[in-house]
């Protein structure tokens, strides 16, 4: 293998890498704060990949601005979600929560899908980038400067993120309620709050995937089931929960795939993706950095 | 039968004593009641309505309810929602189609071949994760449906990929009669066999016990055994659904194993009551009709089985088998007070 | 300040507090003791809003608590040390005691009482960057009362302190609580270990199946005959509190 393609492949693995880790970040968050499995986070993404699609083509915005626009749109219907959907369940359900919510995703997942093909049509709304020219770094290795900037709004968007649930009093609230929902409340925080603010969060991060990505991922009404099921496939591998893990993860599973569809092809790397996770539920089912806090196995 | 000679000869007004025993007896049996009368409808309706639209309409009323009824033994009783179901039967069907179309083999034979074969991968992804919790399940069924899809679509040398493959017919006639009756026939024995697992002293046991597994260690019930058995079981039907929609359909495509055919299956099962077999499947015969009567609606199928999922998990969990029991309590307390 | 008239509630599906009535004022150390199973801590649940009562009212300088939620009873100034501890076991010690402030916007003031409850307990202060999780029973208690105080509360409920702790760490827990009571709190104290209670509490009611059945100051009931004889020798005695009563007690909670 000749450097160049090396360089391409790692560049490829990087960037999808940051879409992973955005992505998977927010699907742990709500696994490990509200024990949710969110099917539709996929959907998520496509919410920000439209609003960022029509803010900068339509609107004619500035791309950071439509970035920006469409992550809080995304925060927005993921807060609206929680509100109308994620909280009566809660009311209603009696144990089975988990896969109750699973439940409730997928068939949100389907309905968010065909009502964007109704109402958009299955049409690819795509832009060939949002900043144009490239970054020479050798005569043969090169990086697009739109590449470069979606890398690193995800990286910020992540750090960000993460600081976030470090460092602020909210953040803290956030991790409180995930481990320990009586103490939690006992320090006077209000978990419905927390629950609706948490699921936008998720939800954001998604859409701030798809928003940036625009250029890599055109907007269309199924375009969210690809980071669904890599982001699913980075949370499991980690263990369920795991924030941090799932981070990290992402970008692993960014280079792995950008490795494996060169050897291998797209149909193909598909069913070694899923001998690994095979293999990990093997050795160890709680995933690879996943923790036994949450309890994996029955009780 | 015992039991009935019996009540009769210990009772004084044997002229009406004969039905609260007979109740009792299909009670007692592992068949519900609510079975018989159900199919004897399914039976009558295509002779007492002679249109071949209309038989065509109740075949794949059947085809899908069967999958629901198939999808609820295992999300309705081990709380084991297989997520990559849809894949499950494209798997019985690939099976059976391919045996037929590059072997030559019998689709009598082909189709208990995709019953074995999806009840073996289903096994396999059984035993990895029903130990696990619940949510394991459904992820990695999941991904191995994903994959399943993937390798059909890959393998283009022998499934020709996104082309899809032609598939020899079931039978010679044309007529839709026939295949409905013997897919009704496959349903029965379906229905039957997963009662029976269901009503065994395990199965008993384990719903006594549900997800409890203390009381499981003490009742010397290994519920991950018999979540192995019903989950394989499931697969296994799945696969035989599978196959007979290859046969009675005769073309088939990788995008039959996508994850939205799982959601359409799941919602109906849902939607008719999780936990009661019937439930989905009398759904399927409600909604499948509609759909196909109103044009319109079948554009924004997807669209009214999402919400009705999410509206039956919100609002009213015990799905259309709770109304259903709903009536039937009030009818029978009206009965009391007149 | 904080009264309690004609409560009952239940613990799962047993009713377990049949008419509980107490009341206690600023700047009183009460305790609240009784056999285990008595409804001890359920009475402190209930009036948290972590146990729904089945009647009965609960009334905080002068405004009811009936009907509302946890958080925001601890945000009219109430603090809970339960018995679980409830603490934040993947989160460092600092930022346990900084969520204990998380309903007062006021930055300086939650410095300021960080600051007292290191001065309080100097264990915390050493291992303010360590893993709650990796605390020490005794540490853990005191992680719990110093989270307590970071509301700067004006009752505390405190349940069980002693439960599963070393005699000299029990001492250490208890020293805390009057030093707490002396720097002007007002705390609600739920204890087995009656002798040592007793003599440090102004007031206490004794609790036995789901009702009150004697209050009064802490030093008239340390000489009454029934506590002395089923009671406090053995606590004297020993470490122990309560044997189980003749009737078998309620159920165990």
């Amino acid at each position: 293998m000749n450097l160049t393609v090396l360089w391409n492949l790692l560049v490829t693995g990087i960037l999808r890498g940051g879409l992973y880790a955005l992505m998977a970040g927010g699907l742990a968050l709500l696994f490990g704060v509200m024990n949710i499995c969110n099917f539709a986070h996929g959907e998520l993404f496509v919410v920000g990949a439209y609003v960022a699609y029509f803010a900068y083509v339509t609107f004619g915005l500035p791309p950071l601005l439509a970035i920006l626009i469409a992550a809080g749109a995304s925060f927005l219907v993921g807060a609206l979600l929680e509100k109308s959907l994620i909280l009566p369940l809660r009311r209603r359900s009696k144990g089975e929560w988990i896969m109750n919510t699973f439940l409730l995703t997928s068939g949100l997942s389907v309905v968010m899908q065909n009502t964007a093909q109704r109402v958009w049509g299955v049409r690819y709304r795509g832009i060939t980038q949002y900043w144009a020219g490239t970054i020479r770094i050798t005569p043969t290795m090169s990086v697009a400067v739109d590449r470069a900037v979606a890398f690193l709004i995800a990286v910020v968007g992540i750090t960000g993120f993460w600081l976030f649930l470090r460092r602020t009093n909210v953040g803290r609230a956030i991790r409180a309620v995930s481990q320990n929902e009586t103490g939690a409340m006992l320090v006077g925080i209000d978990l419905d709050n927390i629950q609706t603010l948490t699921f936008a969060l998720g939800s954001m991060l998604a859409g701030l995937g798809g928003a940036s990505m625009l250029s890599l991922i055109p907007a269309y009404p199924f375009a969210g089931g690809k980071p669904n099921i890599t982001s699913w496939f980075v949370v499991t591998v980690v263990g369920l929960g795991n924030v941090g893990g799932s981070i990290v993860g992402g970008f692993i599973v960014g280079l792995v795939e950008s490795f494996a569809f060169f050897y291998l092809g797209s149909g193909w790397q598909d069913v070694f993706s899923l001998g690994v996770i095979i293999l990990i539920l093997l050795v160890k089912p709680s995933g690879l950095f996943g923790s036994e806090v949450k309890g994996v196995l029955e009780r | 039968m015992t039991d009935v000679t019996q009540s009769n000869q210990t009772d004084s007004s044997p002229t009406r004593s004969i039905w609260p025993a007979v109740w009792r007896w299909l009670q007692d049996s592992p068949i519900q009641p609510v079975a018989w009368p159900l199919l004897a409808i399914l039976l009558l309706l295509p002779v007492v309505f002679r249109d071949a639209y209309l038989h065509r309409l109740l075949a794949a009323s059947l085809l899908f309810g069967a999958q629901a009824m198939v999808f609820d033994f295992t999300g309705g009783y081990i709380n084991a929602v297989n997520f990559g179901f849809a894949a499950f039967v494209g798997l019985g069907a690939y099976t059976s189609g391919l045996l037929a179309v590059n072997a030559g083999i019998s689709p009598w034979i082909g189709m208990p071949a995709g019953a074995l074969a999806a009840g073996l991968v289903g096994f396999i992804t059984g035993a990895l994760t029903l130990r696990l919790r619940g949510v394991y399940v459904s992820i990695m069924a999941w991904f191995v449906g994903l994959a399943l899809m993937a390798v059909t679509y890959a393998m283009v040398g022998l499934t020709r990929g996104a082309q899809g493959i032609n598939v020899p017919y079931l039978l010679e006639t044309p007529d839709t009669l026939p295949y409905y009756y013997i897919l009704l026939g496959m349903t029965v024995v379906i229905y039957v066999v997963l009662r029976l697992v269901i009503h065994s002293r395990v199965g008993l046991a384990f719903k006594a016990i549900g997800q409890n597994f203390e009381a499981a260690r003490a009742s010397g019930v290994d519920p991950t055994r018999y979540k192995l058995i019903n989950f394989t079981l499931s697969c296994a039907c799945a696969g035989l659904l599978g196959g007979f929609y290859a046969h009675f359909v005769g073309v088939l495509t990788p995008g039959m194993m996508v994850t939205d055919n799982t959601i359409e299956v799941m919602a109906l099962s849902y939607i008719g009551g999780t936990g009661t077999l019937l439930g989905g499947l009398v759904t399927a015969f409600l909604i499948t009709p509609l759909f196909d009567y109103l044009k319109g609606l079948m554009e924004i199928r997807l669209i009214i089985y999402g919400m009705l999922l999410i509206l039956t998990m919100i609002l009213y969990p015990a799905g259309l088998d709770g109304l259903f029991q709903w009536l039937v309590g009030r009818i029978k307390g009206r009965q009391k007070q007149g | 300040m904080l009264e309690v008239s004609q409560l009952q509630a239940s613990y799962g599906p047993l009713q377990v507090i049949w008419g509980v009535s107490l009341h206690v004022e600023q700047g009183e150390f009460v305790a609240l003791i009784g056999p285990n199973g008595a409804g001890k801590t359920t009475t402190l649940r209930a009036i948290m809003g972590l146990v729904k009562p089945l009647s009965g009212t609960i009334a905080f300088n002068g405004q009811t608590l009936n009907g509302l939620k946890a958080n925001q009873i601890t945000r009219k100034g109430i603090s809970f040390v339960t018995e679980d501890l409830d603490l934040f076991d993947g989160m460092t010690v600092h930022d346990n005691l900084i969520l204990g402030g998380f309903s007062l916007h006021d930055r300086a003031q939650v410095e300021g009482t960080l600051e007292s409850v290191y001065d309080l307990f100097p264990i915390l202060a050493e291992r303010h960057r360590q893993l709650a999780g990796t605390l020490s029973g005794g540490e853990r208690k005191m992680l719990a009362i110093g989270r307590g105080l970071m509301l700067s509360p004006s009752l505390i409920l405190v349940d069980e302190p002693s439960l599963g702790l070393a005699p000299k760490l029990v001492l250490a827990v208890f020293e805390a609580l009057k030093q707490l009571h002396e720097r002007g709190s007002t705390i609600l104290l739920v204890e087995q270990n009656v002798y040592t209670t007793l003599h440090m509490t102004n007031r206490a009611y004794v609790l036995e199946n789901g009702q009150v059945v004697m209050e009064g100051p802490s030093s008239d009931l340390l000489r009454n005959e029934h506590l002395q004889r089923t009671y406090i020798s053995m606590g004297a005695a020993g470490e122990g509190g309560f044997p189980a009563p003749a009737d078998g007690g309620g159920p165990a909670l």
